[in-house]
């Protein structure tokens, strides 16, 4: 992890309160990696006070550039979608762990539930020189929040809306039962969302028996892991597992899923 | 100039220390600044058993502020000192266990224990954890527990005894006296302060504990008001702590009456906070020609 200034190159509504920010990310700062985020004090003043954790969406090598997908909804995402490009940020990152695929695996299953979508993106960019078949699933309330194809350059996602206003109509899990469960075998399900949707990516992947990592959320204040506030409940040791430095990316047997 | 604090038998380099609970073990911010220009680490509260912590969600910010809940989640003394003491005497800065526990037995067997460490220069005895069941805050809330406490670990140790202070009481500088009568070297003043956030969608409190702590910029004027009090009450040093989150915060403490001044929260704001906050106190020193850090508190009018 490293604390430095990165300069703003876009910053863009894609949907419904939806915004892609891409922003320079130099060479000699560690690469992140997808299921990897980064923190940024979007303001110098004390309101918000804390720093905002956002998980990568992509990194883009040759442009020395690095983006977030994040979601207007609350005063420290409002200012950052005021923020133009040429404006710096003050970045801590890359921090947390990584989505990775075993050897064994000829399948990834993405699942992405809102604004759970950024680190599904990337993932997909990620793994598409691999020898992997991947399969991209995005969930939401309803057709405004679906998303420009051109953010998905290297697969097709497949649509579910809650209300079947677009796509399937049906969480995405609802979507994985119309699958033939052979396809399970040999896949790896990856999922960022909210957290009714990964407990039922959890389950699924339980009752079909193959793995299943997920993206955990909760509020953050050091990103680091020295104040142990990001906790959540796991099986193992302690009971609890900092997201912040102990994830964000965790296998979902793991958690302890209430 | 002169930038040495004296607390009891021992010299920090410099005034700028790290707050408890909101610096890990060290370790979490050593690739992010450099360890070595800070006063002292106060490192994440230590109890003789390990403890899980409390349920999440654990903290929520405020205005201006973090409510905190975290329940004194800590790996216990045995492998603090097996695992944490080790990067900690590599730093070269002074190193401060903060020290809590439910029982008296409980304080005097981890100091005990650190006892066998040189590298510890001293400890901070936490009274005051709003968020534990029992023991911590009740020890700190009463002056002849207080005293009676000092005054036992005081036989244990001749190194830094520091007190750390709640402000959940009537008067904080008789917490403060008794402190002192019981053989504290120094003050911590002040822990953070009872509070409640309810979310009115779900009609309960948002904490998983129900109450937290609150600390950053919002109780920073709390924090400076309880310091110029116990400074005048006592006669060792008081360590201000409270929502600095830059060196004019810093300066406010140091003329209210502080030796030393820890930053917590400011450090998850930016943890080049501590470095910049010294950098700005030399600053002003040089400025209004003070030559001694010790001498700051004579210049209030």
């Amino acid at each position: 992890m490293v604390q430095f200034y990165s300069t703003i190159l876009s910053n863009s509504s894609i949907a419904k309160d939806f915004y892609k920010l891409i922003f320079s990310w130099n060479n000699s700062i560690p690469v992140p990696g997808p299921g990897q985020f980064l923190t940024i004090r979007v303001t110098d003043t004390t309101v918000p006070l804390l720093r905002r954790p956002f998980a990568f969406s992509g990194y883009t090598d040759s442009l020395n550039a690095a983006s977030i997908i994040y979601q207007k909804r609350g005063i420290a995402t409002e200012l950052l979608a005021g923020k133009s490009p040429g404006e710096k940020l003050d970045i801590i990152g890359p921090l947390g762990n990584c989505f990775i695929v075993d050897t064994n695996i000829k399948r990834i299953i993405a699942i992405a539930g809102g604004i759970g979508l950024g680190p599904m993106v990337f993932v997909t960019e990620y793994f598409k020189n691999r020898d992997l078949d991947i399969i991209f699933i995005f969930g939401c309330r309803y057709k405004v929040y679906i998303l420009h194809s051109s953010l998905f350059s290297s697969v097709t996602p497949v649509i579910c809306t809650d209300n079947g206003s677009a796509g399937f109509h049906g969480t995405p899990v609802d979507y994985l039962r119309t699958f033939d469960k052979s396809i399970f075998s040999e896949s790896i399900l990856f999922a960022c969302g909210p957290h009714p949707m990964l407990n039922g990516c959890h389950e699924f992947a339980l009752e079909y028996n193959f793995p299943c990592m997920v993206s955990m959320e909760q509020i953050m204040a050091c990103g680091v892991g020295a104040c142990m506030g990001c906790c959540v409940k796991s099986v193992k040791d302690t009971g609890f597992a900092r997201v912040c430095s102990d994830g964000a990316i965790f296998n979902s047997r793991d958690i302890l899923w209430t | 100039m002169d930038l040495r604090v004296v607390i009891g038998k021992r010299v920090l380099n410099n005034p700028v220390c790290v707050a408890s609970g909101t610096f890990g073990y060290g370790s979490e911010y050593e690739k992010l600044i450099d360890l070595t220009n800070i006063g002292a680490i106060f490192t994440k509260a230590v109890t003789l058993n390990p403890r899980p912590g409390n349920e999440p969600p654990r903290i929520i910010e405020t205005p201006c502020g973090l409510l905190n809940a975290i329940g004194l989640a800590n790996v216990g003394i045995q492998r603090f000192l097996k695992e944490k003491m080790i990067f900690l005497k590599s730093l070269g800065c002074a190193v401060i266990p903060n020290v809590a526990g439910s029982t008296e037995h409980e304080y005097k067997e981890v100091v005990k224990i650190l006892e066998s460490s040189d590298s510890v220069f001293g400890y901070e005895i936490n009274i005051s954890c709003p968020n534990v069941k029992k023991g911590a805050l009740a020890f700190g809330t009463d002056p002849v527990m207080v005293e009676s406490l000092t005054g036992n670990l005081r036989k244990i140790t001749e190194k830094p005894l520091i007190v750390k202070l709640t402000p959940n009481v009537t008067d904080i500088s008789i917490i403060a006296k008794a402190a002192e009568n019981g053989g504290a070297d120094a003050v911590s003043c002040i822990n953070t302060l009872i509070g409640m956030v309810i979310d009115i969608k779900k009609r309960k409190p948002v904490l998983a504990n129900g109450t937290g702590g609150l600390s950053g910029p919002a109780i920073r004027p709390i924090g400076v008001a309880m310091t110029y009090k116990v400074s005048r009450a006592v006669s060792i040093p008081v360590i201000g702590i409270g929502g600095i989150i830059c060196a004019e915060d810093a300066l406010q403490y140091l003329l209210a009456g502080a030796s030393a001044i820890q930053v917590g929260t400011g450090t998850f704001i930016d943890p080049a906070i501590p470095g910049k906050t010294l950098d700005g106190i030399k600053d002003y020193c040089i400025k209004e020609q003070i030559e001694c850090i010790k001498d700051f508190h004579k210049y209030i009018k």
